[in-house]
């Protein structure tokens, strides 16, 4: 096989190639880059930063490294690979995987997905897209937007005779444009966070079935919350989880099992060992300790942090069984000759791995990657449902799989959660199948 | 007895929301044998405080109602011709282990001659008390309940056998030498079949039925009563709250007169002195013999012969599957005035199951005989009032108000806390709390909201006093005083310095926050420009936190008593909030001082300490004059009210059932003190009923009218 992933940039560049090579980029830059800024800056808030609160430097530092750094190194991601060309035969196994239509789909209908979902407040928001009041125009939907109350729109009561000095409610305040002419309120296509609570009807809250009057497209759950609201952000959030947890996972296992592949002997044998131990702490103990102890912190904790340590501790946990594969693909691959010609021409053991080896075993890599997604979705799902998953009043699936099930009367949330589990499950495998169609090594090499 | 028991400390209740499972609210006692919190947090010198201020208190009060008084003694007053001894005298026959342990407490084990019995005893019946139990009640049939974990034991004390399954075999079938009447004042008799009050008011001297027999055949001894505190002081049975519960120091001295006749001295004369001796339950001395360390192991699956209706046989047991009890044949207390129409079915199978969603399936297939419908949910979407099964009568729908001490679902903040120590902010919190907003959205309006700290005394709950409602213009005015001024653009208030106003909410109830209950409080607060993190911990994890004072804000219950005061002493007095000695808590001016170490493992939950408020509790305790006892506490409920630590939340003045139309029952439905549908075993199966209603079922007929009914004949205004 012969290496070629050096940018000789030919005037045929196809630009479907430039755009997924600046995805990548972009993906990657941001992801490693936000773990490196969350850590150097909650080391900078925690000890430079001083703040009301106690805690708060550290929480602040973290977020902001995290998403500064993280865009910085999207940026740079994204520069770096936008020159990059695949070799010929990444370039074949990816038609090919053009060519697999089922999967193609699949991966463009969960890309597509997505991306809505990353810019869901557009869409799913109780909060208005557009206000126009006295001259003024507002968009309290944008992030980081202040909030507006019921005073600053000259209401001065609620509907229960309260003092309107909090956010508004949109949606009554458009009911109450239209009803005066003094304003104008476009609210966004679903007007519901996911976890406002509603009355309805006679005031008393139930799980309601689908309205489309209304705009609750799935119907409410028990206590009024918006069914495909909470749907919606679950789907982002598991998502989001679940691509960084696969991303994690297998920088460590691939890393891991490569060296334990390619020095042997001892370090084999010492590694593999060490992740049989590793492999026997229980998993769901070590979750359950953990919630423990971050819950008796001396600070307050948002809930964005503890999704974080739950991400944390299953990287911790699920990375062991990818070094076994990665081992055994490196072995196998380390006794060719393209390995002892590159030591010969005195390559580093780095590059030897990274360069050579590497990109014989993506296949291997890429096969099982989809499946890891899938893992994590259930798994996440699964630890909600026991109640050590996403904080108390995260959006999730799990939780809604539970709510289902508890009120089967009320078949419309178990249905729209299972339906919608079992859609993302089965696009994600179909994407899988797909890649391991078009990545099978066998299609391409012939070993003697 | 053992509500009182238990319910004489205020345990940490593990108590659902209400739960779907009405046997649930019995589970504060599986809070483990030794009791920690409240062992610690009630004192011996406590106990004698308070038990002084109880008797005298209570004398008062029944000469304020023109009752006379049998010596210092409860309200039973209908005197007997003294009865001369009955029987032979007694000699001591035990092991030599038991032996040696009377021998070694000689004070405390006393053998008597029959001659030696006190003249001029009154002895009561309790004879004008009324049965509670209806005549029309039929023997037979199965009762079928549920239990959502196998017992881990058979044994009634020792490690993990305050369970839910002891209320099975021991609290609803126990019988005791009295017992209280549960429709009122007075007791009627169990083992005993008279009773007298000493001349001191805290001896109480007892015949034994001789008709008592255990389920083995074997007659109750007087001895066993001996055999019971040798028991209960052992060290075997690894009970350590029990061994002290029992101890000669409150259990002062057992004399047996004769055969039938025998007296135990309790360590003070509180107006309940006889219910606190009754609880001295005997112990079969002939299943025993002497206990050894192996007690616990030995024991784990034998059922102790019982003096109550129904037993355990062995062949009865389906290990992890199910357990049933059966009625003991030829019942000695069959025919007895309070026990007749009792006990009705031939046996209750207890099955295990452990999915909540399944015991639901299981009793509307008619695999259970009822089902708890507290929640809303199942009152009314699960089993609404048109659904098959009620709209054809095969099920009733039954809601019942009874009339005890209520578990004080409440928010109490931590005092102890930088923030929270500002009263201002404590009441800007009472004003944020919108307990009217989760009781209509979360609870239907079922329930009610909870007035002040001590609802539910009787004159001692203060007659006007209201929990503070929800508003958003006094909460801000509050914490405006407090600093926070700024309205951020999350709509968190915030000082100028910008320390935002934001709270961690915890609750050991993940039920509560599936409920709505959580997240409800958290919305409404948003709107006062608070920010609740809501944290849901795993029970045991939860408690701890809130037991070492960690927690900041929460939500949660503790379990109450049927008393005649509450108790400020251990939830309010800076005693129990701060490790600190006394005089080192507060300042010359009476100010707290900073930086005291909060005492863990007490149900000071707030960690309340006011100068003004010790005070009143240490009046509060020594005082013996009933006015005064009532104005301190009416004064005290004042006080803490304005001091706001405590956020009052709802109570539940009712509980509702669905039972099968086959469970019969009389015609108020239940007693007054019942917390559970079934739990002083005066319900019946008609069996040829339940014959009707499957056949109907099957057929697709009705069985009968729809039966939906309201009894609230004991509900409160």
């Amino acid at each position: 096989m012969i290496e070629d992933n050096t940018s000789t940039a030919s005037p045929a560049r196809p630009i479907w190639e430039v755009v997924v090579w600046v995805l990548v980029g972009l993906i990657v830059g941001f992801a490693f880059g936000g773990l490196l800024g969350g850590l150097l800056g909650g080391l900078y808030g925690q000890f430079f930063l001083t703040t009301a609160e106690t805690g708060a430097g550290f929480i602040n530092g973290v977020k902001q490294g995290f998403l500064y750094v993280g865009a910085a190194g999207a940026l740079l991601g994204g520069g770096c690979c936008a020159t990059l060309r695949f070799n010929p035969q990444t370039l074949r196994k990816l038609k090919r995987f053009y060519g697999i239509k089922r999967g193609y789909w699949s991966l463009i209908l969960l890309a597509g997905a997505f991306s809505i979902s990353l810019l869901g407040q557009f869409f799913v928001n109780n909060r208005a897209l557009v206000v126009v009041h006295e001259g003024q125009t507002y968009f309290p939907a944008l992030p980081f937007a202040a909030s507006h109350t019921g005073l600053d729109f000259g209401i001065l009561t609620d509907a229960e005779g309260q003092e309107y000095s909090y956010e508004v409610n949109y949606r009554e305040l458009k009911a109450q444009f239209q009803s005066t002419g003094k304003g104008t309120v476009v609210m966004p296509l679903v007007p519901y966070s996911p976890e406002e609570t509603r009355r309805i009807g006679d005031g008393t809250q139930h799980p309601s079935p689908p309205n489309f009057e209304a705009r609750h497209f799935l119907g409410t759950d028990p206590i009024g919350q918006d069914i495909f609201a909470r749907l919606f952000y679950g789907f982002r959030i598991t998502l989001i989880f679940a691509l960084m947890f696969t991303l994690v996972v297998y920088l460590i296992g691939v890393v891991i099992g490569c060296l334990m592949g390619y020095y042997g002997s001892w370090v084999d044998l010492l590694g593999q060992r060490a992740v049989e131990v590793w492999q026997n702490i229980p998993f769901l103990y070590m979750v359950i300790i953990a919630v423990a102890a971050i819950s008796d912190l001396p600070f307050k904790l948002p809930a964005w942090f503890k999704i974080l340590v739950l991400l944390i501790i299953m990287v911790l946990f699920s990375w062991t069984s990818m070094t076994y594969y990665m081992r055994t693909s490196i072995l196998r691959e380390k006794s060719r000759d393209y390995v002892a010609a590159a030591q010969m021409l005195g390559a580093s053991t780095p590059r030897i791995i990274f360069n050579h080896l590497l990109p014989n075993t993506i296949s291997t890599i890429v096969t099982f990657m989809p499946f890891t997604v899938a893992t994590a979705i259930i798994s996440i799902t699964a630890l909600d449902y026991l109640g050590f998953g996403l904080p108390s009043g995260t959006p999730s699936w799990g939780r809604m799989l539970q709510q289902g099930v508890a009120n089967l009367h009320a078949p419309w949330i178990v249905l729209s959660a299972f339906t919608a589990m079992v859609m993302v499950l089965t696009l994600v495998t179909f994407i899988g199948e797909a890649v391991r169609e078009a990545f099978d090594p066998k299609k391409f090499t012939t070993y003697e | 007895m053992k509500t009182k028991l238990t319910g004489f400390l205020l345990t940490a209740a593990l108590i659902w929301a209400g739960g779907c499972n009405q046997k649930q609210l019995k589970k504060p006692a599986s809070t483990g044998d030794d009791k920690p919190a409240a062992a610690a947090a009630m004192s011996e010198d406590h106990v004698r405080q308070m038990a002084q201020v109880f008797a005298q208190e209570f004398a008062a009060e029944l000469k304020r109602q023109n009752v006379t008084v049998a010596n210092g003694g409860t309200g039973q007053t209908v005197p007997v011709v003294p009865t001369p001894p009955v029987g032979r005298a007694v000699t001591l026959n035990s092991a030599p282990d038991v032996m040696e342990f009377y021998e070694a407490n000689p004070d405390g084990f006393t053998v008597a001659q029959p001659g030696d019995l006190p003249s001029g005893l009154e002895w009561v019946t309790g004879a004008e008390l009324e049965e509670f139990a209806s005549p029309e009640a039929k023997r037979g049939g199965t009762f079928m309940e549920y239990t959502s974990d196998y017992p881990r034991t058979l044994r009634f004390v020792g490690p993990d056998a305050n369970g839910a399954f002891r209320s099975y075999m021991l609290d609803y079938n126990a019988v005791y030498l009295v017992m209280p009447h549960p429709n009122g004042d007075g007791y009627y008799p169990g083992l005993a079949k008279e009773w007298a009050y000493g001349p001191d008011g805290r001896t109480v001297f007892f015949r034994i039925d001789p008709d008592a027999r255990y389920s083995d055949g074997k007659p109750l001894k007087v001895t066993d009563f001996f055999f019971g505190l040798y028991m209960m002081r052992s060290k075997h049975i690894q009970a350590p709250w029990y061994n002290d519960y029992f101890s000669d120091e409150k259990f002062e001295n057992v004399t047996i007169y004769d055969e039938q006749t025998l007296s135990i001295r309790f360590y003070k004369a509180k107006p309940d002195v006889i219910e606190k001796i009754a609880g001295l339950r005997p112990v079969p001395e002939h299943f025993y013999g002497e206990l050894d360390e192996q007690y616990v192991e030995d024991f784990q699956f034998k059922f102790e012969p019982t003096l109550g209706a129904y037993e355990v046989k062995t062949d009865n047991v389906k290990s992890g599957e199910s357990v049933t009890l059966t009625r003991v044949p030829g019942w000695w207390a069959d025919k007895k005035r309070f026990f007749r129409n009792r006990f009705n079915p031939d046996a209750i199978k207890v099955t295990v199951v452990r999915e909540p969603a399944k015991v639901f399936e299981l009793f509307l297939k008619g695999d259970l005989d009822w089902h708890g419908l507290a929640l809303p949910e199942y009152w009314y979407e699960k089993l609404p009032d048109d659904h098959e099964l009620v709209k054809n009568g095969h099920v009733e729908k039954i809601q019942f108000h009874n009339d005890v001490p209520r578990p004080t679902w409440a928010v109490r903040l931590n005092s102890n806390h930088p923030v929270l120590s500002n009263q201002d902010i404590r009441v800007g919190m009472n004003y944020a709390l919108n307990f009217s907003a989760v009781i209509e959205k979360c609870f239907r309006n079922d329930y009610e909201r909870m007035r002040t700290v001590a609802d539910g005394y009787g004159p001692r709950s203060h007659p006007n006093l209201k929990a503070r409602a929800f508003s958003v213009e006094k909460a801000k005015e509050q914490f405006a005083k407090a600093g926070y001024t700024e309205l951020g653009p999350d709509g968190i208030l915030r000082t100028p310095a910008g320390k935002r106003l934001s709270f961690v909410f915890t609750t050991p109830y993940k039920r509560l926050d599936e409920a709505g209950v959580m997240t409800v409080l958290k919305e409404e607060a948003k709107k006062a420009g608070v920010e609740l993190q809501v944290e849901v911990m795993e029970r045991t994890a939860a408690w701890k936190k809130i037991s070492e004072k960690k927690h900041e804000m929460m939500l949660g219950a503790l379990n109450t008593s049927v008393e005649m005061y509450p108790r400020f002493w251990e939830p309010y007095h800076s005693d129990n909030a701060y490790k600190e000695d006394k005089a080192d808590r507060y300042d010359a001016n009476g100010k707290l001082k900073l930086g005291l170490t909060p005492k863990p493992v007490t149900n000071s939950f707030t960690l309340m300490a006011d100068h003004e408020i010790d005070g009143l509790i240490e009046r509060y305790r020594e005082s013996e004059d009933l006015k005064e006892i009532t104005q301190l506490s009416h004064t005290l409920i004042q006080k803490i009210h304005d001091h706001g630590a405590y956020v009052p939340g709802w109570v539940r003045p009712w509980y509702r059932v669905g039972q099968w139309r086959w469970v019969k029952y009389p015609k108020d439905y239940n007693v007054r003190e019942s917390r559970e549908p079934f739990e002083f075993h005066i319900h019946w199966i008609d069996s040829d009923e339940k014959a009707r209603t499957l056949k109907a079922m099957e057929d697709g007929k009705a069985s009968g009218a729809a039966s939906i009914r309201v009894f609230d004949k004991y509900k409160l205004d």
